[in-house]
C-alpha cells in the first residue's frame, strides 16, 4: 500500500457522513452537559443564599425575642429588688434602720472609694455592624457580571 | 423511499423551527411590550415594602445602677375575624382570663364595625396572661379532631413593648412618665424624650421570604444614668411623708443636691404618683405645677433668702460678721414700716445674731445701705428671677421684681431682703445658696449623670453658672450660719457633723394680704461645713401644729441630713478631720 492509498482512505475516514453526525451529537451533548452544570450550580448558590435568608430571618426574630425576655427579666429583678421591696424584706429578716451613731468608721491606710465606671448594662452586640457577606445575597449571575466588571475595570 | 423520509423529516424540523421561532419572538414582544412594563411596575411596587422599626426606649437607671424605668412586653390581643370559629368559645376565654364582659366581647366579635378585618379585644395585657390564653389556644387545637380547626381559631396575639417604672411612685416627679402614644410627659421622660426614644429606621424590605437582606440597625434609644441615689431618695420620701402627718402641712419639698458639683441627689415632694398607672395624673394632681414643685412652684421663701442678703452685704463691704447696729425692732421704707417676725425690739445686735434672730429689720437696714441697684445685681448673679437651666421639664423662674418694673415700689427693696415680695422655686434658692457652700462658685443642678449610647458612657460634667461673691465672703458666711445654729440650739444640728443653715417662715399671701396663720416654712442647710457635701432644702406648706420654720423644717432637714450621712458615707466630722491629717 502506497502512500497515496493511505491519504485517500485517511480522507474518506474523515469525511464518513456517521463521522461528521457524531461530531454534531458530541458538541450538542457538550453544550448540554455545560448548560446543566451551570444550571445545578447556579441552582446550588440560589438555594444556599435562599437558607441563608431564611437562617437570617430566624435570628433576628430570636434577637428580638431574646432582647424583650431579657427586658422582662430586668425589669422583674429590679420590681424584686425594688426599694420598698427590699426595706420590707430587711425588717421581715429582723434588720433595723441604723443611725448616724451607730456607724463605725476605720481608717484603712491606702484605701480609697472606687467609683463605678460603667453603671448599666453591658454594651449591646453590634447586630448589622458588618454587612452580610456577598456569598450569602449574591447569586452567581450577579457574581459573574461583578467578575466580569471588576476584570473590564482592571483592564482599563 | 429514504428520500421521502428525509423530505418529510426537514418539512417537519422546518415547521417546528417556525413554530418554536414563532413562540421566541411572540416571548421577546410581550416581555417588552408596553402592558409588561405595566405589568413590572406593578410586580415592583409589591416586590418591597417599607417598613419602620421602631428603638427599644432608653432606660433610665439611678446612680447605683438601679433600673428607675424600663420595658416590658405586653400584648395586644385581637381577632381575625375571617377565620373566627366559635365567637362563643373566644369570648368565653377571653373574659375568663382578662375579666371582660362576655357579652361585650361576644357583641365586638359579632358585629364588629363596617370593613373590620381584625378587631382588638385588648391591649397592653400582661404577658403572663396572654401565655396563658397562647396555651389554651394550642391545647384546644391539640383536642380538635384531625384536620379541624380548634375553637380559638381566629384569636390573635401581637407583642409590644410597653415602659415600665419598678420602683412604682418613687421619684416620680423626677423620671415623669410616657403615655400610651410613646410621648414624655414631666421630668427626665419629657426633657430627654428624644435621647431616650431613639431614632426609628425606615427600610424596604423584600417581600419574598426567600430573599437574604441586610439587617435593618436599629439602635436603641439611650440610655440615663441620673445623678439620684435611689436608697437616699427613698428616705427622704419616707421623712417627708411622715412629716406632713407630724406637723400637719398640706405639702411638702425636700431636695437634697451636691453643692460641689449640682448633682441633685433626691427630690422628694408629695403628692406622687404611680408611674405604672400614670392615667391617673388628672386624679391626683389639679395642675401641671404640682407634679414637681420643686422646680415648677416658686413661692415666697421668706427668711432662708436671708442669707443671699447678707452675702452681698458681706462681699460689698458694707459690714463684717462683728458690725453692730441697733434693733429697735422697726424701719421705715419707701413709707412703710418693717418690722421683725416678734414685732420687738431686740436691741444692739452683730451680723451673726441678726441671722441667729432672722431679724427682718436687720435684712431691711442693710438692702436699704447698699442701695437698689447693688442688692439687686447681687439677686440677679445669684439667679433669681431666671431658670436654673435643670435638666427636668416644666421648670419655672419665679419673680424678682426690680426697680423700673410697673409694679415694682422702694418697699420692695426692704420685703425682698428678707424674702417677701420675690417668688423663687427651692431649687432656685439652692443654686444661689450653693455658692456660699462652694467657695464663691453657683453650680448649676441637675440630674443627668451620665448617658449610655452603644456601650459607651458619656459622664455629664459639672457647670458653673458664675461667681456673685468671693470666697472668702462664702467662708465667712457659712461660718457665720453655723455659729447662728449652734447659738440657738437649733433642731437642725446634727450631732457629730457641724452644719451650717437658715430657717425661713413666709406668710402666705391671701386674697392680696399676707395672712400670719398660714405660712410656708423652710429650711436650707448644708454640711459638713469645712467640706459641704450636702445640700438640703425643706419646704413644707402651711404646717399646722406650729407655723415657724425652726419648729418644723429644721427638724426635717436633721432627719434627711442623718439618712444623708448614712447613706453616702460621709464620717463624723472628728473622723474625717483625722483622715485629711494623715
Amino acid at each position: 500500500m502506497n502512500i497515496q492509498n493511505v491519504t485517500h482512505l485517511v480522507h474518506a475516514y474523515k469525511i464518513a457522513p456517521w463521522r461528521v453526525n457524531r461530531q454534531w451529537v458530541g458538541t450538542s451533548l457538550l453544550a448540554v452537559v455545560a448548560l446543566a452544570m451551570i444550571a445545578t450550580l447556579y441552582l446550588d448558590v440560589t438555594s444556599q443564599a435562599a437558607i441563608a435568608g431564611r437562617e437570617i430571618q430566624d435570628l433576628t426574630a430570636a434577637i428580638t425575642i431574646n432582647k424583650q425576655v431579657s427586658g422582662d427579666l430586668q425589669t422583674q429583678l429590679a420590681t424584686l429588688t425594688s426599694a420598698s421591696v427590699m426595706k420590707s424584706r430587711a425588717l421581715e429578716l429582723g434588720f433595723q434602720p441604723m443611725e448616724s451613731g451607730q456607724a463605725e468608721y476605720l481608717v484603712v491606710p491606702g484605701y480609697s472609694v472606687i467609683e463605678p465606671d460603667i453603671l448599666s448594662s453591658a454594651p449591646l452586640p453590634q447586630m448589622s455592624a458588618l454587612s452580610i457577606p456577598p456569598e450569602y445575597n449574591q447569586s452567581l449571575l450577579d457574581w459573574m457580571d461583578e467578575k466580569i466588571s471588576s476584570s473590564s475595570r482592571g483592564l482599563q | 423511499m429514504r428520500q421521502q423520509y428525509a423530505r418529510r423529516t426537514q418539512v417537519l424540523s422546518l415547521v417546528l423551527g417556525v413554530i418554536a421561532l414563532a413562540i421566541i419572538v411572540q416571548m421577546t414582544r410581550i416581555q417588552n411590550s408596553a402592558e409588561a412594563a405595566i405589568f413590572r411596575q406593578r410586580a415592583s411596587n409589591y416586590a418591597y415594602e417599607l417598613r419602620t422599626f421602631y428603638p427599644d426606649r432608653g432606660e433610665i437607671y439611678d446612680r447605683t445602677g438601679h433600673l428607675l424605668a424600663g420595658n416590658k412586653t405586653v400584648f395586644e390581643i385581637g381577632v381575625d375575624l375571617k377565620s373566627v370559629k366559635d365567637p362563643n368559645a373566644i369570648a368565653a376565654a377571653i373574659s375568663v382570663e382578662l375579666g371582660l364582659d362576655y357579652a361585650q366581647v361576644l357583641d365586638v366579635i359579632q358585629n364588629p364595625p363596617e370593613g373590620l378585618a381584625y378587631v382588638v379585644l385588648a391591649d397592653y395585657v400582661e404577658a403572663q396572661k396572654a401565655i396563658n390564653l397562647q396555651e389554651l389556644k394550642k391545647v384546644v387545637q391539640e383536642q380538635a379532631p384531625e384536620g379541624a380547626l380548634g375553637e380559638l381559631t381566629g384569636l390573635e396575639f401581637k407583642s409590644h413593648p410597653q415602659r415600665s417604672y419598678p420602683e412604682n411612685a418613687l421619684a416620680s416627679n423626677i423620671i415623669g412618665f410616657i403615655n400610651r402614644q410613646g410621648l414624655g410627659y414631666f421630668g427626665i421622660e419629657e426633657k430627654y424624650d428624644t435621647l431616650l426614644a431613639g431614632n426609628p429606621v425606615q427600610v424596604l424590605v423584600p417581600t419574598d421570604p426567600n430573599k437574604a437582606t441586610e439587617i435593618a440597625r436599629v439602635p436603641d434609644g439611650t440610655t440615663l444614668v441620673l445623678t439620684i441615689n435611689r436608697d437616699l431618695q427613698a428616705a427622704t420620701e419616707q421623712i417627708l411623708d411622715e412629716a406632713l402627718v407630724t406637723y400637719g402641712a398640706q405639702g411638702g419639698t425636700i431636695v437634697v443636691m451636691d453643692p460641689r458639683n449640682g448633682e441633685v441627689l433626691t427630690m422628694a415632694v408629695t403628692p406622687r404618683m404611680d408611674l405604672n398607672q400614670f392615667w391617673n395624673y388628672d386624679v391626683i394632681y389639679n395642675n401641671a405645677t404640682e407634679f414637681n414643685p420643686a422646680v415648677s412652684m416658686p413661692y415666697e421663701p421668706g427668711s432662708v433668702l436671708k442669707i443671699l442678703t447678707m452675702a452681698a452685704a458681706l462681699d460689698t463691704g458694707a459690714v463684717i460678721p462683728s458690725t453692730t447696729y441697733l434693733d429697735t425692732g422697726s424701719i421705715l421704707v419707701g413709707g412703710a414700716t418693717i418690722q421683725n417676725w416678734d414685732q420687738q425690739p431686740w436691741g444692739v445686735q452683730d451680723m451673726i445674731g441678726c441671722l441667729q434672730h432672722s431679724l427682718n429689720v436687720c435684712m431691711a437696714t442693710l438692702s436699704t445701705q447698699m442701695g437698689a441697684n447693688t442688692f439687686y445685681s447681687y439677686m440677679n448673679n445669684f439667679g433669681f428671677g431666671h431658670l436654673t437651666g435643670v435638666d427636668l421639664a416644666g421648670e419655672a423662674a419665679g419673680r424678682l421684681k426690680i426697680p423700673g418694673d410697673s409694679d415694682w415700689y422702694p418697699v420692695d427693696l426692704a420685703t425682698n431682703s428678707f424674702g417677701q415680695g420675690v417668688t423663687a422655686t427651692p431649687l432656685q434658692v439652692m443654686m444661689a445658696a450653693s455658692s456660699v457652700a462652694n467657695d464663691g462658685r453657683t453650680v448649676t443642678p441637675h440630674v443627668l449623670y451620665a448617658m449610655v449610647r452603644d456601650g459607651r458612657q458619656y459622664n455629664v460634667p459639672a457647670q458653673f453658672a458664675g461667681s456673685p461673691i468671693s470666697e472668702q465672703t462664702a467662708h465667712t458666711l457659712s461660718e457665720m450660719l453655723a455659729i447662728s445654729l449652734e447659738s440657738e440650739g437649733s433642731l437642725a444640728l446634727l450631732p457629730g457633723y457641724r452644719v451650717a443653715g437658715k430657717t425661713g417662715t413666709a406668710e402666705i399671701p391671701v386674697n392680696g394680704f399676707y395672712d400670719s396663720t398660714q405660712t410656708n416654712a423652710s429650711f436650707i442647710g448644708w454640711g459638713p461645713v469645712d467640706d459641704p457635701q450636702f445640700m438640703i432644702y425643706v419646704w413644707l406648706e402651711r404646717p399646722e401644729s406650729s407655723i415657724w420654720g425652726s419648729e418644723t423644717a429644721a427638724p426635717v432637714f436633721a432627719e434627711v441630713a442623718e439618712q444623708a450621712v448614712i447613706l453616702l458615707d460621709i464620717p463624723p466630722d472628728s473622723i474625717r478631720q483625722q483622715l485629711v491629717t494623715k
